[in-house]
């Protein structure tokens, strides 16, 4: 994979090391001259001194066609100009930004970048799927907060411990596509019955969120 | 159209623009960052507001949706695109002006409702008229 990783300083050098191992065309560039000699130095690659929104500073740095653009600045405009110049005139195929203020993830999200980050934004997200079910592992938010995907545990006293998916009832509110036990990964139908430990993967709507939660949090009287 | 122009940005090119159309008796707002800017735009009689235009509830509040035309004119080429693409792709402004510095960056801003203004190339067209008429004149006089 050609990736193209642009400004950015602590995060661009975890990227680079993290996407040099698996050997893809790693292409750094970036506005900041210190940060350009900090990367080169702790990675020893060559870093390209340009700033990433100007198109021939693109070409110039051979991202033309890359498959991955992911934009680090801490300025929102400048990562979605970055983004938009490297999709419309580069004809990179995907785009990722990093932004600063959370009400920008939406916005550039409908402006065409295809991934938006913000710190702040998935914090909000894990605290409030957190304090909403606390047998919650893990979540993840996709098509801007609609598709819900929770991770959760299955513990003794639940109520539903012990019952099958058919007895759960979740036609129409969710989907368990995944039932993790003892380390083996099983995909379940009607009659699994959920166990004591078991780790289960649902998906969900925003719409069902709460009836979802609701049945997972309630114990055995 | 009702004549609703707002025009964010108030340096030179916004201000002059903005004294303009003020003359011309179109209903004009003009939005910078900076209080100072206003002292750009002589008589000016519209409405002038010191806020952030990238924040987008700021544009909500001004009335962007009832603008019949948006002229973006701040000191910053990739500002100045951002905000096209709000201006364009969430709140469908019908006409929008955008000042460039870099004509590069004119590509990215290649829509039908878009009419990109680049002072540099503006100020380049006029002095080659005025530079060949000059050529011209000189060359007859003898």
């Amino acid at each position: 994979m050609k990736i193209v990783i642009a400004d950015g300083l602590h995060e661009a050098d975890y990227l680079i090391n993290l996407f040099n191992r698996r050997g893809n065309n790693l292409i750094v560039i970036n506005r900041d001259e210190k940060a350009c000699h900090y990367l080169s130095e702790r990675n020893n690659i060559p870093v390209i001194h340009r700033s990433p929104v100007r198109e021939n500073n693109l070409l110039a740095a051979g991202a033309k066609g890359a498959d991955l653009f992911i934009a680090l600045s801490q300025n929102d405009i400048k990562n979605y100009v970055a983004c938009k110049t490297a999709k419309q005139l580069l004809g990179v195929k995907r785009c990722i930004a990093t932004v600063v203020n959370p009400k920008n993830v939406s916005l550039l999200k409908k402006l065409g970048v295809d991934a938006v980050l913000c710190a702040t934004y998935l914090l909000g997200e894990q605290i409030h799927s957190s304090a909403s079910l606390d047998s919650l592992i893990d979540s993840l938010s996709l098509e801007d907060d609609k598709i819900q995907i929770l991770e959760l545990r299955i513990k003794q006293d639940d109520e539903a411990c012990g019952k099958s998916l058919e007895q759960l009832n979740l036609s129409g509110i969710a989907s368990i596509s995944c039932v993790y036990r003892q380390d083996q990964g099983i995909i379940p139908n009607g009659k699994t019955v959920l166990q004591d430990g078991d780790k289960v993967l649902l998906v969900t709507t925003a719409e069902s969120m709460e009836r979802v939660t609701a049945l997972f949090r309630r114990k055995r009287s | 159209m009702n004549g609703n122009v707002i025009i964010i940005g108030a340096g030179r090119v916004g201000s002059s623009i903005a004294a303009l159309l003020n003359e011309q008796n179109y209903h004009v707002t003009v939005i910078d960052k900076n209080k100072d800017a206003l002292m750009n735009v002589e008589d000016f009689t519209g409405y002038f507001e010191v806020a952030d235009a990238s924040n987008i509830e700021v544009l909500q509040r001004i009335g962007i949706k009832n603008a019949d035309v948006v002229v973006i004119s701040t000191e910053d080429d990739d500002t100045n695109v951002f905000l096209t693409d709000v201006c364009h792709f969430v709140f469908g402004v019908p006409r929008i002006f955008v000042r460039l510095a870099d004509a590069q960056k004119e590509r990215l801003c290649r829509y039908p409702s878009v009419r990109a203004i680049l002072p540099f190339l503006l100020s380049l067209d006029e002095f080659s008229r005025e530079f060949q008429s000059a050529v011209a004149n000189a060359g007859s006089r003898r």
